[in-house]
């Protein structure tokens, strides 16, 4: 009877062969398909996630040439923050045997940053394992680091450093002046041409090695911004004979080396005994990465992660209310929240509807609910810290009767097109909400982020309205500069006055990028919804971990544990 | 009828039943008068609680105490009765029973298209493996062994990283997942039926195979679909739940019960009935379907209509 069915000593064995052939089956096809998609990421300035790095003290993101730069603002007294002074090398104390897990919302995609975007790769390495000529300190300065000192000729247009001759690579090279022309000549020939911040080395006409410390770079024309784009990840010194295996071998002269990486999960540095500086603070340093923020809260509560690098959920923070265990860190980043708008395209080409949106949006309130009232209102495409940065917040105030005016009695369907990150995706329906409120029909999608919000948004323009937090410093020109960008915006007297300003004095520049934010504000190209806070929590016995978040680096030099 | 595929005169093993529950499932020799009973109390109290499912979800096409999706900045995270809200509000300031109405609405959506998929390909399929020569037969049905080995989520998973996730995925996905359970109840139950005197008697009398399908096999079997249905769609209710929770299914603004628990989760610590609302609708839901599917099969069981 019913043999096919009722006889499980014969059948059973062949059916549970079946059924883990098919489970087999099924997990490759879940793997190839994830491995497809996030293969086909394109590189490129990535508006990153994650307000990353920290530091101590007072914050002048920009262009301080020679340190010299005003702008400074002062910030608020730290929160338990403790740690480095801002001079290029503190001297760590604590225990030097100690391991430090950081965790972090986005993995990086290799540990290629000139051919793999995303702000990932340098959070973990710039500054750590790679090091650049110059650097930005905690304070927003630009101090030596490869180089000891520098010149610059009265036509800012050519400069002169002068190596350390004790600098060496993890692979035993010594770093030389051939390295550093090497590594600037690369930005140009190799980098991926998706990677937009290589733009940065474009005003370069020549770099040559005078003698083997002394490097001569000259530009075809002066830039503010050249010097200052050295201490991002394009100012990375990489060795002539270290390149060949990038994605997953980082050779550089940094105080760590990378020993470990298990994509997705867990990045490893560990001391480079070698060092030419002060020797790092701890022996191991493991930068763990969640997909979700409460796993990573979690994480913390149970002692699994020591930091967390930025907060995805301020309104738990209540839940590392115990300083005995625990410092809150809060503080300010370069990142700019941007409701971006896709300008060249109907019906957002029109400056009535992009008004309307701005008016429409309840940006206090939205602040106040989606990330707890920490971080900002911003008004343009510039954060408190930045030294043109003036208080445009109220260029359009919350006001639902006006926007519906400028609409003139039209309704709109718009797409938004949201990376799945907890700002954007608490944000959008909101914004919604609100603009349903004054006719405009807002239908929301989620994209996984890097791979498909790149690739869409990022790369095709294939949108409407998309939210993204611009975490890169110094990046007004590569938004709004380029008419390529996804933002394609095209405004050649905002082209002019960036390209200006970058060729000017100093002066000119601060000037001339404020009429630029101005302008930008005005023309209602994006909508600013605030600007990002650094928010972190870590271990009371985490020494030297920073307010605010000035560089692309999450900068371990002077974060020591006990 | 000679394979010994057919199981000439011997209803099928009961306990082969997928339905089947061997604890409130009294055999076929007790007494009918007490399982209709409880059949009954079954029908009752499953089909009120589905019926009150379905009524909220037919009133939110037409009202709901306020927009969906419509965000009172003012009142986030408002407890229940604050401003009007009468459950309160979720964190982004969302009307918590809106959004539960709206979320009915998804749920019902999403289960009526997911059972609709497996019941039209799985009945005939189930009939057809019934009639067919039995290499044909076991050939069906090792395919639906292999499809059983797919948990619906696990497929819906693999769905969701090829075509990208979204409430259309998920319905598939999950109907195709409950396809093999339609098969084998149809199937046993149309085992039956081939097996009945009425049956031989159209073949003697030159019915065709396929007007033997349908009029006889076909009718005999809607009550098995029907009750296998019930209990399906309590299987897509929790499917549709679970991969909304993952961030597989409903859109970020479409209303949904496993996008509200989600989205409730970093809310958990602070305001817990947040998540407490849309958790209950969740597990009322599941249980409403499945009680009326017990009612159902009660009711409908070939064996006890005898």
């Amino acid at each position: 009877m019913n043999r096919h069915e009722s006889s499980p000593p014969a059948a059973t064995p062949r059916r549970r062969r079946l059924r883990f052939a098919a489970g087999a089956l099924a997990a490759a096809l879940v793997v190839t398909a994830c491995g497809a998609g996030s293969s086909t990421q394109p590189a490129s300035t990535a508006p990153a996630t994650t307000a990353t790095a920290t530091t101590d003290g007072q914050a002048t993101a920009g262009q301080a040439s020679n340190g010299a730069g005003g702008g400074s603002v002062g910030s608020q007294p730290g929160a338990g923050a403790s740690g480095s002074d801002g001079s290029a090398a503190p001297a760590p104390s604590g225990d030097p045997n100690a391991t430090l897990n950081v965790g972090f919302v986005a993995a990086p995609a290799s540990l290629d940053f000139t051919q793999d975007s995303g702000a990932a790769i340098p959070q973990a390495l710039l500054y750590n394992v790679y090091e650049t000529l110059v650097r930005m300190t905690p304070t927003g300065e630009i101090a030596p680091l490869l180089a000891s000192k520098w010149t610059v000729s009265d036509d800012q247009k050519v400069y002169t450093f002068t190596l350390r001759d004790n600098a060496k690579f993890s692979n035993g090279a010594a770093f030389t002046a051939e390295d550093a022309v090497f590594s600037i000549n690369r930005v140009k020939s190799d980098w991926a041409k998706t990677v937009a911040v290589a733009q940065g080395m474009s005003t370069v006409a020549k770099a040559e090695a005078v003698n083997p410390t002394t490097l001569r770079v000259t530009l075809t024309k002066p830039s503010q911004s050249w010097l200052f784009s050295m201490t991002t990840r394009i100012g990375a010194m990489f060795s002539r004979t270290g390149v060949a295996e990038l994605a997953t071998k980082a050779v550089g002269t940094g105080p760590y080396l990378v020993s470990a990486n298990q994509p997705n999960v867990k990045l490893t540095l560990t001391r480079n005994p070698d060092y030419w500086g002060t020797k790092a603070g701890m022996q191991t340093v493991n930068f763990m990465y969640y997909k979700d923020p409460t796993a990573m809260n979690n994480a913390e509560l149970s002692r699994a992660i020591n930091v967390i690098s930025s907060v995805q959920t301020p309104d738990q923070l209540d839940q590392f209310g115990d300083t005995a265990k625990y410092q809150i860190i809060e503080g300010t980043t370069t990142g700019e929240v941007l409701l971006s708008f896709n300008n060249s395209k109907a019906p957002l080409n029109n400056k009535n509807v992009r008004q309307a949106i701005s008016y429409a949006i309840d940006r206090k309130g939205l602040l106040d609910t989606v990330w707890a009232g920490k971080g900002a209102l911003i008004g343009s495409h510039a954060v408190p810290t930045d030294p043109w940065y003036t208080d445009l917040a109220n260029t359009y105030p919350y006001d639902p009767a006006k926007a519906k005016e400028l609409l003139g009695g039209k309704t709109y369907t718009l797409r938004l097109r949201v990376p799945n990150l907890p700002y954007a995706t608490a944000a959008a329906p909101v914004i919604a909400s609100q603009l349903q409120q004054v006719g405009i029909t807002v239908k929301v999608d989620t994209l996984d982020f890097p791979a498909d919000w790149l690739t869409q948004v990022f790369t095709n323009a294939d949108y409407d309205m998309s939210i993204v937090n611009h975490v890169e410093p110094n990046d007004l020109a590569t938004l709004w500069g380029n008419p390529e960008y996804y933002t394609r915006y095209d405004n050649p007297e905002v082209q002019k006055l960036l390209a200006d300003g970058d060729a000017g004095t100093r002066d000119q520049m601060i000037a001339d990028y404020r009429k630029a934010t101005e302008i930008l504000a005005d023309d209602a190209a994006g909508v600013w919804l605030w600007a990002f806070p650094n928010l972190l929590v870590a271990d009371v016995d985490v020494k030297g971990l920073a307010k605010n978040q000035v560089s692309e680096s999450f900068d371990l030099t002077g974060v020591s544990v006990g | 009828m000679t394979s010994s595929n057919s199981p000439a005169g011997t209803p099928p093993d009961p306990t082969l039943d997928p339905t089947r529950d061997p604890a409130r499932d009294p055999g076929p020799d007790e007494a009918p008068d007490r399982p209709r009973n409880s059949a009954r109390g079954l029908l009752i109290v499953g089909g009120s609680i589905v019926g009150l499912v379905l009524l909220t979800g037919i009133v939110s096409f037409f009202w709901t105490p306020f927009d969906t999706g419509y965000t009172d900045l003012a009142n986030a995270k408002a407890g229940p009765g604050t401003a009007g809200h009468l459950l309160g509000t979720d964190r982004l300031g969302r009307d918590i029973a809106s959004s539960l109405m709206a979320g009915a609405r998804t749920t019902l959506y999403v289960g009526l298209v997911a059972v609709g998929i497996a019941a039209l390909i799985g009945t005939p399929l189930g009939i057809l493996a019934a009639m067919l020569p039995p290499r044909w037969s076991q050939f069906v049905m090792r395919c639906t062994d292999v499809m059983l080995a797919f948990p619906a989520l696990l497929l819906a998973l693999m769905f969701a990283a090829i075509w990208g996730g979204g409430i259309t995925t998920a319905m598939v996905a999950i109907g195709i997942a409950s396809i093999p359970s339609f098969i084998r109840v149809v199937r046993s139950g149309a085992l039956v039926v081939m097996t009945s005197d009425y049956v031989q008697a159209a073949r003697v009398a030159g019915r065709s195979r396929w007007g033997i399908a349908v009029s006889h096999v076909l009718r005999n079997v809607a009550g098995l679909v029907i009750v296998q249905a019930s209990v399906s769609y309590a299987i897509a209710i929790l499917a549709e739940a679970g991969l909304s929770y993952l961030g597989f299914g409903a859109g970020l603004t479409t209303p949904s019960w496993g996008l509200m628990l989600q989205e409730s989760q970093s809310t958990l610590r602070s305001d817990p009935l947040i998540t407490v609302w849309p958790a209950v609708a969740i597990a009322l839901a599941v249980l409403g379907f499945n009680l009326l599917g017990d009612g159902l099969r009660d009711r409908f069981d070939p064996r006890r209509q005898r």
